[in-house]
């Protein structure tokens, strides 16, 4: 048995249309325990209608957001993995398949970025980042499609043996110039070490992690915990019109690096779009958040 | 308390200039809407010339929303609609505030200092849509009155639209000066010292 082209056409296009279609279970109960908080009346009718949008798109199946962004995943392969067929190809015919038959109709945003040109294709899409799960006889997706609202914002910026106060100025200074603009209340993903490209994928994946998942890192666990409280006193909150909610989560993933050390902080908007499969030799796939 | 209004749009000056920032405005009546940096690239070249625009701005709420608009037999159907981040027009619009009289901008995220300004001149207000909000949003439409520049992608044209209740948008700018977006981030420059502090604090009790 192995992963063939046709089911991975079939799931990466599943998972892309779902991400439109609906917000994570884990993202709803965040809205829903910060709208208790909440201590401005604006913020608390905000995180409302929040819930409300997201409930009526997955009960019509509409769409969350008119912006589809562009297609993403992440994609790790067990090293037990037998595949049949191109699986890259599989990817791009999968999203071709799905602007081609997805109703309502997708709006154009592949953007080409030297000559602004919008479509439904472009070079390198649908983005695909690769990593390697040792034994596994699956291979895990997640989509995590991006548009301009919060990818906007996301930054990285190179230190030199930075102590940890310094960094989390860095996250802090990051949010100010974000400010109203990335669809608070966000998820924050921070990536700290390692090198400069590697720091914007360990931001990106941190974004992916569930809300209310404790990280196994005691001083991450402490600093996600600190920073969450220092970026809601900032006083954004929804929709970037005032209030205590104006993220949901900081979430920190750091590698071992040289003397310098990359800080990346990127931002998922309050619908946080996040589906996820595995895919088995054997054909069967089990879906997760 | 948020105060509340249900109003017909376009907005009358001294409806416009009622609205505080804070406020909740759900809309009815008719409004233009566009997402496009080409369509506006299109509004300014058409006031730099004196050529005529597709259709008449004087007055009118012009709401950065992209919708997805196709043509239906002879007519144009537009399918859904979402706010945009209306910062990215931010040097477009003192200029279309000014020449159109615009009653009401929006969208998503505020615009800047300048723009509000010539808001304050005018009499408009920026309405802050529910970014995320296109299945709600778009239950609001009654009506396309009319779909110009259709050469353009879908969100880019200028698209004038009959609503019912669309909403609720928050008042982010008013006709007053007041801006909670400039606010805000003044206020978090002012606290970020004191957050700072916090920050190091709690660092030195978790952190040996």
């Amino acid at each position: 048995m192995a992963i063939t082209y046709d089911i991975v056409k079939s799931v990466t296009a599943q998972l892309y249309e779902e991400s439109l279609r609906k917000i994570p279970g884990d993202t709803k109960r965040a809205l829903r325990s910060f709208a208790q908080r909440e201590s401005s009346e604006v913020a608390q009718n905000t995180l409302r209608i929040m819930l409300q949008s997201a409930e009526a798109a997955e009960r019509t199946s509409h769409f969350v957001c008119s912006d589809a962004g562009v297609p993403v995943y992440s994609i790790k392969i067990g090293t037990r993995v037998r595949f049949e067929g191109d699986i890259r190809r599989a990817i791009v015919d999968g999203f071709d398949h799905l602007v081609k038959t997805i109703n309502p109709p997708l709006l154009a945003h592949v953007t080409n970025p030297l000559t602004l040109q919008r479509g439904y294709k472009g070079k390198d899409m649908p983005i695909v980042t690769y990593d390697l799960i040792d034994g596994a006889d699956y291979m895990e997706i997640t989509c995590s499609p991006k548009a301009l609202g919060s990818g906007r914002w996301a930054a990285l910026e190179i230190f030199s043996f930075p102590t940890l106060d310094v960094i989390e100025k860095y996250v802090l200074e990051v949010v100010l110039r974000a400010g109203s603009q990335p669809c608070p209340p966000v998820v924050i993903g921070v990536g700290i070490g390692g090198t400069f490209d590697y720091a914007a994928m360990m931001a990106k994946e941190a974004t992916l992690r569930r809300i209310g998942e404790i990280n196994p890192e005691p001083i991450l666990a402490d600093m996600e915990a600190r920073l969450l409280k220092a970026v809601n006193q900032t006083g954004f909150g929804p929709m970037g019109t005032g209030g205590d909610t104006t993220s949901m989560a900081v979430h920190i993933n750091y590698a071992a690096g040289h003397g310098f050390t990359p800080v990346a902080v990127c931002f998922n908007c309050w619908i946080n779009r996040r589906t996820r499969a595995r895919i088995f030799n054997s054909g069967e796939v089990v879906r997760f958040e | 308390m948020v105060t509340t209004h249900h109003l017909q749009f376009p907005l009358t000056r001294n409806l416009a200039r009622s609205l505080r920032a804070g406020d909740s405005v759900y809309l009815n009546g008719v409004i233009v809407v566009t997402a496009g940096l080409p369509t506006h690239q299109r509004i300014l070249e058409c006031l730099d010339s004196g050529k005529a625009l597709p259709i008449n701005l004087k007055g009118a709420a012009m709401l950065h929303i992209g919708s997805y608009s196709r043509e239906y037999g002879s007519k144009f159907e537009v399918l859904y609609m979402n706010p945009t981040t209306s910062t990215r027009f931010n040097s477009y619009m003192p200029r279309f505030i000014r020449a159109f009289e615009l009653c009401a901008v929006g969208g998503k995220g505020g615009l800047d200092a300048e723009c509000a300004r010539a808001m304050t001149e005018v009499g408009c207000v920026y309405l802050s849509f529910l970014g995320g909000g296109c299945t709600l949003l778009s239950q609001a439409i009654r009506q396309v009155v009319s779909v110009s520049w259709n050469d353009l992608i879908p969100q880019y044209r200028l698209v004038k639209l009959s609503v019912e209740e669309l909403g609720p948008a928050t008042v982010g700018i008013d006709a007053h000066g007041n801006n909670v977006y400039e606010d805000l981030q003044r206020q978090a420059r002012r606290k970020l010292p004191e957050i700072m502090d916090a920050l190091n604090k709690a660092r030195g009790k978790t952190v040996g």
